[in-house]
């Protein structure tokens, strides 16, 4: 049986991962429950602005807290707000696309048609409330609902180049990693994106 | 993170959204706060579960381990012919093997044959044991 001699020889040839030191291991987590702190509600302001549903809005965001945690946590922590970003906005489009999928099937079924995820739209939604002596904060809360309903209705990359660029403030080198496109293609979605929002909400706001 | 990055140069159409969009943020309500906070504390413990070093996950799991064999081997030893053999003696009832045996021509069987061949024989021999001291004919 090997004394313990032997077993501290051992392991200057294993050749795998050295066990990091305990204080390492202690400050890792935390630098990355700082940026998840730091990002969380925002994060979750995203998918709600982009999905409606507020439990599907946290159960992306939880998912993608998950995701970089578990694969990506060892990586340089500059590169965790794109990370991030990139595996939440994958989340979305892959809810999105169930949705749409469920949609489908439930057309081809008899039945009363319903609308499971409440995505018909009332008309009225888009028209602008031009009543007078309106307090602020309810001002300023049906302007955010009409930027909402307006970024809903954008192509999907135009919506992400807008919302990470805009309301995140990433960079364009940044937003391209984030949305696995190239740096011109950012650009072109997020002028796209802003030239119809301002089209659309300019008279209202 | 935030307060070191450059601002971009924004118009006031941007400017405004950005604006609503941090001013939501702010709103969110407790509830939503509360599930973040444990998705987040969530992701911290799979981060730092995945960093542990290996003998330490291992050192958590040994009691398991050793408890879930311990379970194993009490299930293998009660389901083996052995553990069933145990059990059958011990309760003094007719084990199957052994009914066999008895049942078979080359033992039992023998023994009843010899008995009808020297029928006669074993009369006499049970007459003179029980009449007593026996007598000259």
């Amino acid at each position: 049986m090997p004394g313990f001699g032997t077993l501290n020889s051992a392991w200057m040839v294993w050749d795998g991962p050295a066990p990091a030191p305990e204080d390492e291991v202690l400050e890792y987590p935390r630098e990355l429950e700082k940026f998840l702190a730091e990002i969380e509600r925002r994060a979750f302001r995203m998918a709600q602005v982009a999905l409606r549903d507020p439990d599907d809005a946290l159960d992306v965001v939880q998912d993608a807290m998950l995701k970089l945690a578990r694969n990506y946590a060892a990586r340089p922590s500059a590169e965790w707000r794109p990370l991030f970003y990139r595996i939440l906005e994958n989340g979305i489009r892959d809810l999105q696309r169930r949705r749409s999928v469920r949609k489908r099937f439930m057309t081809w079924l008899p039945g009363p048609k319903e609308d499971p995820e409440g995505e018909a739209q009332d008309p009225l939604d888009n028209v602008a409330d031009s009543a007078p002596a309106i307090p602020e904060a309810l001002m300023q809360g049906q302007a955010m609902e009409q930027l909402e309903q307006s970024l809903r209705n954008l192509p999907a990359r135009q919506r992400e180049a807008f919302m990470l660029r805009n309301f995140e403030g990433l960079d364009v080198a940044e937003t391209a990693t984030a949305m696995g496109c190239s740096e011109g293609s950012v650009k072109t979605h997020y002028s796209r994106a802003v030239h119809t929002l301002r089209d659309q909400l300019g008279e209202v706001w | 993170m935030n307060e070191q990055r450059p601002e971009p140069v924004l118009d006031s159409f941007e400017e405004r959204s950005r604006v609503l969009f941090n001013d939501s943020v702010d709103s969110l309500d407790f509830a939503v706060r509360s599930r973040l906070t444990q998705a987040r504390h969530a992701a911290i413990e799979a981060a730092a579960a995945k960093r542990r070093p290996w003998f330490s996950r291992v050192g958590v799991l040994a009691p398991a381990g050793m408890t879930a064999a311990a379970v194993l081997g009490a299930v293998l030893w009660l389901g083996s012919p052995l553990g069933q053999h145990a059990a059958t003696v011990a309760e003094g009832q007719p084990n199957l093997e052994d009914l066999e045996i008895v049942a078979s021509s080359d033992e039992g069987g023998d023994a009843m044959d010899m008995l009808q061949d020297d029928i006669e024989f074993y009369d006499w021999a049970d007459k003179a044991a029980n009449s007593g001291p026996a007598t000259a004919s």
